[in-house]
């Protein structure tokens, strides 16, 4: 036991001399909204598994082109499906052009296609599973 | 692919309003959206307290907007089928990196 006048030593850790590696930033992840006849939808979730995306909503939805002008042309198909996806922000930019060239080429498979950055999400398993970063 | 300025515009109306909510839209420039069915999921609790009925069937408009007329197209959503209309909607808009597969307009095809 040290007496009232003595000086404790404090236990100091010496400074590491050598810099730790920098963690790689993990990236960012987006919502890409993919809007799509609805009879096409299967297709395109296949095809945007492609961009190590393993999570993805299909909603069934609806156009709003003006009903009157479409009986009058006769197209009754509004019918729609709202494609979400979450992709690393990464892969957006190829997803989106090889969107943009199927949009073209598939036969009535015309669509829109945009990206929604993702501010947070929590749980690094979660993390891991939304952006195909697991190892 | 170009790179558009643009922004998503969620609205949130009772069923059944999506039309007017549209016809707000489009007032104000907006080409085209897409509609959901969804439900509400209130505070029951708030409910009973506010002495209020909120209707569960809600439908939800998705409309992609140039972001110069967003803020007015906001304005006409609350205007048309704003909290204190039989619509009782609610507005928000998000921001959008990149879009493809929305044709250009007029004057920068002109361009």
């Amino acid at each position: 036991m040290p007496g009232e006048n003595e000086l404790v030593k404090v236990y100091t850790p010496k400074k590491r001399t050598t810099p730790t590696p920098k963690k790689p930033i993990p990236p960012k992840l987006k919502l890409l909204f993919t809007i799509v006849n609805r009879e096409k939808a299967d297709v395109f979730t296949a095809l945007l598994e492609s961009f190590d995306i393993n999570m993805q909503l299909v909603v069934a939805a609806q156009g709003t082109a003006t009903t009157e002008m479409l009986r009058y042309l006769g197209y009754s198909d509004n019918k729609k499906a709202v494609i979400i996806s979450v992709i690393r922000e990464d892969r957006a930019n190829a997803a989106l052009q090889f969107l943009e060239e199927k949009f073209k080429t598939i036969k009535n498979g015309k669509g829109i296609a945009y990206t929604v950055p993702m501010t947070s999400t929590i749980g690094v398993a979660i993390y891991q599973f939304l952006s195909n970063t697991r190892r | 692919m170009k790179q558009f300025k643009h922004e998503v515009i969620f609205c949130v109306v009772n069923s059944g309003f999506s039309e007017s909510a549209m016809e707000a839209a489009r007032e104000y420039g907006a080409r085209g959206g897409t509609v959901f069915r969804a439900r509400g999921t209130a505070n029951l609790e708030a409910e009973k307290f506010l002495n209020i009925l909120i209707q569960p069937e809600k439908e939800i408009v998705m409309i992609l907007v140039d972001s110069s007329i967003k803020d007015d197209i906001l304005h006409a959503l609350y205007r048309a089928v704003g909290l204190n209309t039989p619509g009782q909607g609610i507005a928000f808009s998000l921001p959008v990196d990149q879009v493809v597969g929305i044709s250009a307009p007029e004057e920068e095809k002109s361009e």
